[in-house]
């Protein structure tokens, strides 16, 4: 073995430019004001939606407790929904990126294990009160309908909802899936060559 | 209290060359190190133990270049100014470039040992920053050298 290779003189001579630190705390305040803003904003959205339910049960006065009961799942459904985003946020604790390597990637192959159950589970329950939300909710209505119209009703809103589950969660729990799967398979790539 | 514009000047180049080892690829080492000095700067005034500061750093460094594989675009690319300035970047010596993409081709883990060595930090600490003992360290620092070596006499012929 040839010692003569100085490895470490080779080394230092790479060297680049520090950026000036102030253009990246500049940077950084920049970066949290638009991950804030996301976060607003989705959960927004989802807190408007509930509040115009709640406001349809004011001004409506829905006498079945069907149409209660369908106007509680969703809101349920959607605070669900909320829940899990947000708590997807927090599954990094802060200080996780200061660990040693080792430790480092079983806390994240155990995260992305936590996220691929969660992501599933969180999907089903979403869908399946939100479908029987809107079941229940349109009762009330439909059936002051003309019994044609409320078969229509009822049909459409059933395909729309069959369409949802047959096609688009799995479709959506497939893909959540395969990115997971994919990281995961490389993490535990990773943790092997700790052995 | 530690200040955040003293360690940046003392470990961005460290850290970079950490990053350079682990990627080859000059911008996107840049990034990885901008990103490691953001959690740097987020968890600063939480940050205690100030003997161990290199080991710190360094233990973010490596873990943010191990989570790379997982996000392509989770941090949108920040344009700083001095980037120009890089592009004008001399010639390096194509031995220097020949280390690094050495260093790149190796296991991910071994890179991070390979480029803590070479950053002069001593056995004890890197095995700290990876996780493994300090035997297996020694052990794995030979060998790759050797890998490395290898590498360079079979180039020169």
């Amino acid at each position: 073995m040839s010692d003569n290779i100085n490895f470490k003189d080779l080394w230092n001579k790479q060297i680049s430019i520090a950026p000036n630190p102030d253009n990246l705390i500049f940077e950084i305040k920049k970066l949290k004001k638009s991950n804030l803003k996301k976060l607003v904003l989705t959960n927004l959205l989802l807190i408007a939606t509930s509040v115009s339910i709640i406001l349809i049960w004011m001004y409506f006065q829905p006498q079945l407790l069907s149409t209660k009961i369908g106007i509680l799942l969703i809101i349920l459904a959607m605070v669900i929904f909320l829940f899990a985003y947000n708590e997807s946020y927090s599954l990094f604790k802060n200080n996780m990126n200061s660990q040693s390597n080792s430790d480092y990637l079983k806390d994240l192959l155990a995260i992305k294990a936590k996220q691929k159950f969660m992501g599933k589970t969180i999907l089903n329950l979403y869908f399946i009160l939100l479908s029987s939300g809107i079941g229940l909710y349109m009762y009330e209505y439909t059936s002051r309908m003309k019994p044609l119209w409320a078969i229509i009703t009822y049909g459409i809103t059933s395909i729309w909802i069959l369409y949802n589950w047959f096609y688009l969660r799995p479709k959506q729990i497939k893909k959540q899936k395969v990115k997971l799967d994919e990281i995961i398979s490389k993490f535990e790539m990773l943790n092997m060559q700790l052995k | 209290m530690l200040l955040f514009e003293e360690i940046y000047k003392s470990y961005w180049q460290k850290i970079f060359r950490l990053c350079m080892g682990y990627v080859n690829d000059h911008s996107l080492a840049q990034d990885l190190t901008q990103e490691t000095f953001i959690i740097v700067w987020q968890q600063l005034p939480k940050f205690r133990d100030e003997a161990n500061i290199g080991t710190w750093i360094f233990r973010i460094a490596s873990n943010n270049c191990l989570r790379q594989i997982e996000k392509q675009s989770r941090f949108p690319k920040v344009d700083l100014p001095l980037n120009l300035a890089e592009e004008k970047h001399p010639n390096i010596e194509p031995q220097i470039k020949f280390l690094y993409k050495c260093i790149a081709e190796l296991p991910e883990i071994e890179r991070i040992i390979i480029s803590l060595e070479l950053e002069d930090i001593k056995q004890a600490e890197i095995a700290k920053i990876v996780g493994l003992s300090e035997a297996n360290i020694r052990v794995k620092i030979h060998r790759i050298k050797e890998k490395l070596t290898q590498k360079f006499t079979n180039h020169e012929r």
